[in-house]
């Protein structure tokens, strides 16, 4: 599980190295951010939240099923929710973007800004089915002291997804300054 | 010790097992979704081999064309394009990066361990399919227009170009790296867990050694690979991207990310056929192998290395001079691991009472030509020196002597070590031995004339020359014919083995290491519980046997297997 998280942070790693380079790099004269740059989206604010409150909820799950406490299914239950909710208001934030003429063909602030959220929220997603069987089975019964596997999988996972998020806002952030 | 070797004529007969994993069950789903590493390992060699076929034949196709300085009618400048990038495209990612560890090393690696399979047979078999699933990819951009990218992708061409096969062929690769990632995580997690009683890490046949540093690698780079060919086909689909200089991207940072993948793949590719090499050394010599801490410790050394000299492929890119300095400086670096190798497989060699076998041929090919790919990868990291070399066919040459010439060649070399214990069946030594010389000869031929059209400024690449190049080229392509006649009697020779092959013993050649302790082929479970092992190259307790028709590991005189075995005088520790 380590090998497939450190995998997974090279790629995040790549992406936020190739986004710094291509910012503060010389073939960036001027281009970027555009004078007309919109703000970043408000809703990110909101869902950079429910991310955190999730990894909170997970972190709970996580010493309930060590303990092997019934409230596992419960807590995987409201993570699973705000995972959702999370994806939901990363749309929203998509939308308000593209209201404030944040056009993904037009530059490269738009472009980072959709390519970096999207690649986020699809290992989102393709958390989320991995979780949602996890929570099915914590429902049954499943997990206990010495047999937590699944969920601890499930929480390192998470938690590294919440900090990759941390690190993306704080670059895409960056990126929407002028310095 | 005889040195007798196991094609001389016994008159006796082994029957096969009749419970082997290739009888264990039968039809066409029971292989489509076998968990038994054997039969994962043996469905992809014969897709790589496939597709070294097909890798092959535009190689042909490319060097038929450069026959004549001028245009042919029968292939234009554009088919040139699309056939030496599919050429370099197919041989790189469906053909040499999985070839080793995909293929030998899946069906070996539990063999070594005296396990029963990899460490998660699902995850191995998803590996399978993704793989499929690549060539696929790769066929359809074929179908969908072909690409002419050359293999590297470069931005901007490859987000320009109007062929529209860039993009499936981009998500082709992509597919196939995340086959790699996953072989590479399961063979480090084998290692970590499933190694027998009594051997630590010391203790693990240098080949295992070699796919896991392979296997860090593949793990640690291949990410960067994926995550940068996804940006060329986002790119490539919005017209915008961070390569595009138009919008201020950096079309240098793709060559910055695509090397910091290829340069270690290139260690993906040559780590494990070295490992191949220290087996078909030791065993093939009858002696312990020499230096074994110091083999093992290289090949995490040129793994670390792999990672902090990518920038020497960028030498005329345009990056500060400083820069250039510091990469020439580390890939020099690269060379000492290499050279320790060699001295050291030199050194197992002499006074060692070497069989020639087949196997031992392409062992001692392997030698001669990656000492030439290696030294003259040093003209190449050599600042002032690769100014004048970068981009000509020197530079093709030289990494046809490492990839082909090495890597490929110690495949084909573990292919011939491994093929008795694999299907149970002997080939024919001298069909195998002439497809040896005839590959070695042709190599040669083919790419030494390369060096010399190379270093006289022939650009690599081109479609029209001047004819003062024409006599080196027709000699080029003269070795290439010769080349590809020697692997026809290889195929030949092996495919023949599998109908009317003499049955071969469990261990043909003398080997040491536990798959040469178990029937050949190996049964279902390989070992029906896990052995204890010893020193794995400590040839003085293995003996030829008639009864056996081969030779045997006389587990009992092995002290630390046997405690009341007897001392004896000479045995390696
Ligand atoms: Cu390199």
């Amino acid at each position: 599980m380590w090998l497939f998280i450190l995998t997974l942070a090279i790629i995040f790693i790549a992406t936020i190295l190739a986004f710094v380079i291509v910012r503060v790099g010389p073939m960036n004269d001027g281009h970027w951010p555009p004078p007309d740059a919109p703000p970043l989206p408000k809703a990110l604010l909101f869902s950079t939240l429910i991310l955190i409150i999730s990894d909170a909820t997970m972190h709970v799950a996580r010493v309930a099923a060590r303990r092997g406490e019934r409230s596992t299914a419960a807590w995987m239950g409201v993570t699973l929710a705000c995972a959702f909710a999370f994806v939901a208001t990363q749309m929203l934030a998509w939308s308000e973007a593209a209201r404030a003429n944040m056009i993904v063909t037009e530059d490269l602030y738009a472009w980072t800004f959709y390519v970096l959220t999207a690649l986020h929220a699809a290992h989102v997603i393709g958390g989320i089915i991995p979780m949602a069987v996890v929570t099915a089975r914590a429902a049954g019964g499943r997990y206990g002291p010495g047999r937590d596997d699944g969920v601890a999988y499930c929480a390192m996972y998470w938690h590294f997804l919440d900090i990759v998020w941390l690190a993306l806002y704080a670059t895409l952030w960056w990126g929407s300054q002028r310095w | 010790m005889t040195t007798l070797d196991a094609s001389r004529p016994t008159h006796l007969n082994i029957e096969a097992s009749s419970d082997n994993y290739l009888t264990h069950t039968r039809g066409l789903l029971s292989w489509a979704f076998t968990l038994d590493h054997k039969r994962i390992g043996v469905m992809y060699m014969f897709a790589i081999l496939g597709s070294f076929f097909v890798g092959g034949v535009f190689a042909l196709l490319v060097r038929t064309k450069l026959l004549f300085p001028d245009a042919v009618n029968w292939m234009t400048a554009e088919q040139y394009n699309q056939a030496f990038t599919l050429h370099g495209a197919v041989m790189v990612f469906l053909v040499i990066v999985p070839s080793i560890p995909a293929a030998l090393g899946n069906f070996i690696l539990p063999i070594m361990l005296g396990a029963k399979d990899v460490a998660f047979p699902r995850l191995n078999l998803a590996s399978f399919w993704l793989w499929i699933f690549g060539a696929i990819f790769v066929v359809i951009s074929l179908l969908a227009g072909s690409f002419d990218t050359g293999w590297t992708f470069y931005t901007p061409y490859s987000t320009r170009t109007t062929l529209g096969g860039v993009v499936w062929v981009i998500t082709g690769v992509f597919i196939l790296g995340f086959s790699s990632i996953f072989t590479g995580m399961n063979f480090i997690v084998t290692i970590h867990k499933l190694r027998p009683p009594g051997m630590t890490w010391f203790r693990m046949p240098l080949f295992l050694w070699a796919l896991y540093s392979t296997a860090l690698i593949q793990v640690l780079a291949t990410p960067v690979l994926a995550i940068t060919l996804a940006l060329v086909a986002i790119e490539r689909v919005f017209h915008i991207g961070v390569f595009d200089p138009a919008m201020g991207g950096d079309p240098v940072l793709f060559q910055h990310f695509f090397w910091f993948y290829s340069h270690p793949a290139v260690y993906i590719m040559i780590l494990p056929g070295m490992g191949i090499i220290s087996e078909i050394i030791a065993v093939h010599s009858h002696r312990h192998i020499f230096g074994y801490r110091f083999i093992a410790f290289s090949s995490i050394a040129i793994a670390f290395f792999s990672f902090l000299v990518w920038g020497h492929h960028m030498f005329v890119s345009g990056q500060s001079g400083l820069m250039g300095a510091v990469f020439s400086l580390i890939t020099f670096s690269v060379a000492i691991p290499s050279a320790i190798k060699v001295f050291n497989w030199l050194a197992t060699l002499y006074k060692g009472s070497i069989s020639l076998n087949t196997p031992m041929l392409y062992g001692l090919a392997f030698l001669f030509l990656f000492t030439i790919g290696g030294l003259t990868g040093l003209h190449l990291g050599t600042l002032n020196t690769d100014i004048h070399l970068h981009d000509t066919y020197f530079v093709v040459a030289h990494f046809h002597y490492v990839m082909m010439g090495s890597a490929l060649i110690a495949m084909v070399g573990g292919l011939h070590h491994w093929w008795p214990k694999m299907f149970g069946r002997m080939y024919s030594e001298a069909l195998g031995k002439l497809g040896c010389v005839l590959v070695f000869v042709g190599f040669n031929v083919t790419f030494f004339t390369q060096f010399m059209l190379g270093s006289h400024g022939m650009p690599r690449r081109y479609y029209l020359y001047q004819p003062e190049f024409q006599i080196y080229h027709v000699i080029s392509t003269c070795g290439s014919y010769i080349m590809a006649l020697g692997f026809i009697i290889t195929g030949i020779c092996l495919l023949k083995s599998l109908f009317s092959g003499k049955p071969a013993p469990a261990n043909p050649w003398g080997g040491r290491s536990l798959e040469w302790q178990c029937p050949s082929p190996p049964p279902h479970d390989n070992f029906p519980t896990t052995p204890r092992v010893g020193d794995c190259y400590d040839f003085s307790i293995v003996r030829w046997d008639d009864s056996a028709g081969g030779y045997v590991v006389d587990r009992s005189l092995d002290p630390e297997l046997n405690p009341n075995a007897p001392k004896r005088a000479g045995a390696h520790h």
